[in-house]
């Protein structure tokens, strides 16, 4: 039961870039189409698992005061196998999420994941956190894509849905774009939040 | 004391693994990474020249040593034969020839048979946008189609642009030395592929 609430935290109560609000720089920068948003996301979750299992295997043998230190090259490597794997087999992806590949490193989330849970709890555990919170991310990043790719280019993962005729709103798929729609989202997220939190004290009371 | 000790080979050790896992997974994907670069950024230049093949142009690239640099670095050619029921019939390689503003490179497709230019693409350069960079255009690029290899190419043997002199003698250029190293090196490169 345990495992399944540390996986399923990662979708709603954690879910990182708008309760935690951590690791925005990628949230911001590659949403500019719903395929970049999901493959970073990707990305990011297979470097944090297996980051995460690591982390947690390794907890006793770690000394705490070089932890930090530990933490990183463990990271450090993951991410650099991902750039590898990456370019040899999806160049595209590659080329289109850059910079922001070697960047998924000093990522807030998988740092603050391997201090704050991997290095103090068990293995499976950990996987399910890792796990939950990297695909919390990935939708977070598919959808802010998503939405910034059909209003900004009228297409959706390249089709075109709103047809030929629609003009694109370009300001969307450019940096303020990016911080209009996470800001609406963020917004509607607490909304919705703050709804289910009403309803449950009313239930209670 | 001890302490030191543990964390100096705790970390020693996790780096060294690191290391090495990390030199495991670059062998393995150097190859694919290669093919992927050259897949994504040669092959619409190598379509562009050569036509009527059945067989993957990147995938059965050769390399010919043509020299060495100033380190003393050995430099390949990389050739793209075009092959049809397993017979080379045409070539593509790269080609640079000094323009308006800078190297011009061109991809150059040769008939080995009716020894002439099967096309040519225009793959880097830094001329003027609006006139040297008009060498891009197709109807500069097509009139190279078809020219013998006999002699070298001068600028009236093509539809050299007006007003970019110096990027359509660049362009030639870079043919000419193309040819110049299909010359050379031709049996190599006809065996090769």
């Amino acid at each position: 039961m345990a495992v399944v609430k540390e996986f399923t935290k990662g979708f709603w109560d954690v879910l990182p870039p708008f309760r935690l609000v951590l690791g925005l720089c990628p949230v911001l920068a590659v949403t500019t189409s719903a395929e970049n948003g999901a493959g970073m996301g990707l990305a990011t979750t297979f470097v944090l698992v297996c980051s995460n299992v690591l982390v947690s295997l390794l907890r006793k043998i770690i000394p705490s005061k070089v932890r930090i230190a530990a933490y990183i090259v463990i990271i450090a490597s993951f991410v650099v196998m991902v750039e590898l794997l990456m370019q040899a087999y999806s160049y595209p992806l590659y080329q289109a999420l850059g910079i922001f590949i070697p960047l998924i490193v000093v990522n807030c989330i998988i740092l603050g994941r391997a201090e704050a849970f991997a290095g103090k709890n068990g293995v499976a555990a950990s996987a399910a956190d890792g796990l939950g919170i990297g695909l919390g991310f990935t939708i977070s990043l598919f959808v802010l894509g998503g939405i910034r790719e059909i209003i900004g280019n009228g297409t959706f993962l390249g089709l075109h849905v709103l047809g030929t005729g629609y003009e694109p709103f370009t300001f969307m798929v450019r940096a303020p774009g990016a911080f209009v729609s996470l800001g609406v989202m963020l917004a509607l997220i607490n909304w919705i939040s703050a709804r289910l939190e009403a309803r449950k004290r009313r239930n209670a009371s | 004391m001890k302490d030191i000790l543990k964390m100096v080979v705790v970390l020693t050790l996790i780096c060294a693994v690191s290391g090495l896992t990390l030199a495991a997974v670059y062998d393995v994907t150097k190859g694919p990474i290669e093919y992927a670069r050259l897949k994504n950024v040669k092959e619409p230049a190598v379509k562009a020249v050569l036509s009527g093949y059945d067989n993957d142009p990147i995938k059965d690239r050769v390399q010919i040593p043509i020299g060495t640099d100033k380190k003393g670095k050995p430099v390949n050619l990389v050739v793209f034969p075009a092959k049809k029921g397993g017979k080379t019939f045409a070539v593509a390689f790269e080609g640079a020839g000094s323009g308006y503003g800078g190297n011009i490179g061109v991809m150059v497709g040769f008939n080995l048979a009716d020894n002439n230019i099967s096309g040519i693409s225009i793959v880097g350069h830094s001329e003027t946008p609006g006139l040297g960079a008009r060498i891009t255009e197709t109807q500069f690029t097509d009139s190279f189609k078809g020219k013998s290899l006999a002699k070298e190419l001068t600028t009236d043997d093509i539809n050299a642009l007006s007003g970019a002199t110096l990027s359509s003698k660049g362009s030639v250029a870079a043919v000419n030395q193309a040819r110049g190293l299909l010359e050379k090196y031709r049996d190599k490169i006809v065996q090769g592929g």
